[in-house]
């Protein structure tokens, strides 16, 4: 079954064409898009050099992972949030356009990555503060995670290079 | 003499150029306001509350400026694809403006009053001018498609 009918009528639902037609509220959702990266993104990156061993090591691995972790689900909700509104106004673009679809593979990976790493690591963060030596477990899920984020910015910038054939 | 021609920019002559130094500015651009929102917040008194600002600043300070770098570096290399489009560009001039305020900003009086470990109430003041002014330079730079 193909989804395109979905994404035909989100797209000419009013509020859909509204948000499309608007001069401001286009640009400043795309920017606020943008801003959420910048405030949040760093925040995700830190954690993930902590666990590393490469930043921030004057504070615990729990200090870091505990501390940021509700600025980086707020940030999660504002840059989603205002990607789904994007995607909302341009559906029909969207669906045709690869990189959007890489993008919700990799965030789909994201949300794997959370499951299948929360219990070892970002729930287990005492475990890992006594740890002598970081487990290999936590440093991969460090690095996957700085793959997937980078990945995510990239394909999101690509989706607005994509030429939709007419 | 010696005239410009963007039209020979290699950025204009591979397709992939300019979209990668685009890539390459957002990720180093995440990297440095993140950096200075962790700051931020625990001036904010809102996180990281754990450590004190003076703290803070001095884990995060290689990176924002390795960030900054990247951005300047980049930056000036997006610009270099077609100044006169980015120079008569509304959006372009308050980025500028406003990027320009930032940087004096987080070097000048965000560091000093970070490294003080101030009280609760000029923290919030500096810490909010702060992330008002990062937010701008990032709202200025997406508005140059729009201007």
């Amino acid at each position: 079954m193909s989804l395109f009918p979905f994404f035909h009528w989100l797209q000419q639902t009013e509020f859909g064409t509204a948000l499309r037609e608007s001069a401001l509220v286009y640009p400043i959702v795309m920017a606020s898009h943008l801003t959420g990266m910048a405030l949040f993104g760093g925040l995700i990156l830190m954690t993930d050099l902590r666990i590393l061993g490469i930043a921030m090591r004057s504070s615990s691995v729990s200090d870091v992972i505990v501390q940021l972790r509700l600025w980086k689900r707020l940030g999660l909700v504002m840059v989603a949030g205002c990607g789904i509104l994007l995607a909302w106004s341009k559906a029909e673009y969207y669906y045709q356009n690869p990189y959007f679809w890489i993008k919700m593979a990799l965030l789909l990976l994201v949300g794997v990555h959370a499951l299948v790493f929360r219990k070892s690591v970002y729930n287990n963060t005492a475990e890992l503060d006594r740890a002598r030596v970081m487990p290999t477990q936590a440093k991969v899920a460090a690095c996957l995670s700085l793959v997937l984020w980078i990945g995510l910015v990239s394909a999101g910038r690509l989706i607005g290079y994509y030429e939709v054939k007419p | 003499m010696l005239v410009y021609d963007p039209s020979t920019n290699p950025l204009n002559n591979n397709e992939w150029a300019f979209p990668l130094a685009e890539i390459i500015h957002i990720a180093s651009f995440a990297v440095a306001i993140g950096t200075i929102t962790i700051v931020d917040l625990r001036l904010l008194g809102v996180g990281m509350r754990r450590q004190s600002s003076a703290q803070l600043l001095k884990d995060t300070t290689p990176w924002t400026l390795a960030g900054l770098a990247i951005v300047l570096i980049s930056g000036p290399l997006i610009f270099s694809s077609d100044p006169n489009m980015y120079l008569n560009n509304p959006g372009f001039q308050f980025k500028m403006w406003a990027l320009l305020a930032a940087i004096v900003y987080n070097y000048t009086i965000h560091r000093k009053v970070a490294k003080s470990n101030p009280s609760p109430m000029l923290g919030k003041l500096v810490g909010g001018v702060s992330l008002a002014l990062w937010v701008s330079v990032v709202f200025g730079g997406l508005f140059i498609a729009f201007t």
